[in-house]
């Protein structure tokens, strides 16, 4: 469950990144969060997983307030949310399996348990076989799929994607919005940050529209409407 | 913990791998500013080995008139050897006087014939003073006018070696001084080297950072191989320093043999027995220094 009361964030000097923002977001559901570039849809994802904080406002995570997180307490949460960006972020020298591995390799995870569930969400994001295949050699898609996988080692609560389809083409796009879908179903809370409208529109779930850092409008099985 | 701590160990190789000649030039800098205290070390052995070389020689000759009895010669040997700053009183009898500077002169005709003409000995017996140093000598003197036996004393000989250990100590704290202040300024561009060395370091690595931070790494997990690192890099420096330290030693000192006569300058014998607190004592220090170095570094670069 996320909970987000009157939160605003402003940036140095008087730059509005979100204003009076409030949102209840129930365990298990998927939230498009969408809008224009420059109306705070980035800077709302980073204020759920603390890279950024709230000027004002209160935060919670699973009943868990973050609004003034303290620094040596954001790998915990961090732990518990998944986060996939438009860039993938992985690391070129890297294989797929290291990748992945690597994310439960810093958070001090045990070879055997690495061992266990790599494999797993390997296959849940389909790229078992392409295991030992470097970021080079895969497609936008399958880059983003390993980013996922990654997001997911941990068995998080909640995923936030920001943009996660905007390298993408359609057929992609498609490949990634299913899979989010998928995780969903296993419970996984979905916060998916886009402003590609056919993907909204195909979901057919709750849509946050976001207009200069102001909930616009906020509507189960919404679409896209700017 | 155990895991944590091998991948931390990991990393922090990998960085030195990967910045390989950035580190050589952190060791290097390191290498030269822990060769610089050594060779100040070496300098404070020197300097020690020489005045207590010089301290030894030194002695005051106390001749008694030839009437002075044993007993009052043994009066002031016993008067002396109270003195806290003595350290030994040879005792030369009238005659071994006598014998001794018949031996001295024997190939000298005129001074023999002068003795003859003399007839009978015509030294009193004579007393050698060593102290236990150069600065005792003033007190050992003034405690001979003691009116006890101030007035059988015919001479006291005491070469001024004070000037010459003053001398030894001037230059070498000289010298030391503009170690101390190389050692100051090696240490300084060494703590700007290690701070450049995490800064490009952190640069390098900002995307595993980043990663790191996204994926739920602790702080310390970040933070850990860098330090580690700069561990890593002042113990191959000491390791390097020693190497170089131990041989050079070992073939100065039977130079040093020249001047300090057989038993050398005492420096290998000193590294050999104090080897492992000089090394451990300087990777402690170089350790606090760095991890105050690379501490500011990450302060400062490292937005963890």
């Amino acid at each position: 469950m996320i909970r987000l009361k009157k939160v605003s964030k402003t940036y140095h000097p008087n730059v509005v990144g979100v204003k009076g923002v409030s949102l209840h977001i129930p365990a298990g559901e998927f939230v498009s969060i969408v809008g224009k570039s420059g109306t705070g849809k980035s800077t709302l994802a980073k204020l759920l997983f603390a890279e950024e904080r709230p000027s004002s406002g209160v935060i919670e995570i699973g009943g868990w307030d973050i609004t003034h997180i303290h620094n040596r307490d954001i790998p915990l949460l961090r732990r518990q949310i998944g986060v996939v960006f438009q860039d993938f972020k992985l690391l070129p020298q890297k294989t797929v399996y290291e990748n992945v591995a690597f994310a439960l390799q810093v958070g001090g995870a045990k070879p055997r348990r690495i061992r266990e569930v790599v494999p797993k969400v390997l296959e849940i994001v389909g790229l078992h076989e392409k295991a030992s295949r470097y970021p080079r050699q895969l497609s936008g898609g399958e880059q983003q799929r390993v980013a996922i996988a990654r997001a997911l080692v941990h068995s998080p609560k909640v995923l936030v994607a920001d943009e996660p389809t905007g390298n993408l083409d359609t057929l992609n796009t498609r490949e990634i919005v299913d899979l989010l879908q998928k995780i969903n179903e296993f419970g996984t809370t979905v916060c998916l940050v886009t402003h590609d409208r056919e993907v909204v529109n195909r979901l057919k779930r709750r849509v946050i529209t976001l207009e200069d850092g102001k909930v616009a409008s906020d509507v189960e099985q919404g679409r896209y409407k700017l | 913990m155990i895991v944590s701590s091998f991948r931390v160990t990991k990393f922090a190789f990998q960085n030195f791998w990967r910045n390989f000649w950035l580190s050589v030039i952190t060791v290097s800098m390191l290498v030269m500013t822990l060769i610089t205290i050594n060779i100040l070390l070496v300098l404070n052995v020197v300097t020690e080995e020489a005045i207590s070389l010089v301290e030894d020689r030194i002695e005051v000759s106390v001749y008694f008139h030839d009437y002075v009895d044993e007993a009052t010669v043994g009066g002031a040997v016993e008067y002396l050897r109270d003195l806290a700053q003595v350290r030994d009183v040879e005792t030369i009898s009238a005659d071994e006087a006598y014998e001794q500077f018949v031996e001295r002169h024997s190939d000298d005709e005129d001074i023999m014939a002068s003795l003859d003409e003399l007839g009978g000995n015509p030294f009193g017996p004579t007393l050698v003073v060593k102290a236990n140093s150069a600065e005792d000598f003033e007190l050992i003197i003034d405690a001979l006018d003691n009116p006890q036996f101030r007035d059988d004393i015919r001479e006291k000989d005491f070469s001024d070696y004070q000037e010459i250990v003053d001398r030894i100590r001037g230059t070498t704290d000289q010298i030391a001084t503009f170690g101390i202040a190389l050692t100051g300024i090696f240490l300084l561009i060494a703590i700007m080297i290690v701070f450049n060395t995490v800064r490009i370091g952190i640069f390098i690595h900002r995307e595993e950072i980043g990663i790191m931070r996204l994926v739920g790494a602790s702080n310390w997990f970040i933070k850990a191989p860098f330090h580690l690192e700069m561990m890593f890099l002042s113990l191959l420096a000491v390791g390097i320093a020693a190497g170089i330290v131990f041989p050079v030693v070992n073939i100065l000192e039977p130079k040093f043999s020249v001047y300090f006569g057989t038993q050398g300058a005492g420096i290998a014998e000193f590294f050999m027995e104090n080897g492992l607190w000089i090394f451990g004592g300087q990777f402690l220090i170089l350790a606090v220094v760095t991890i105050i170095s690379t501490s500011m570094a990450m302060r400062k670069y490292l937005k963890v």
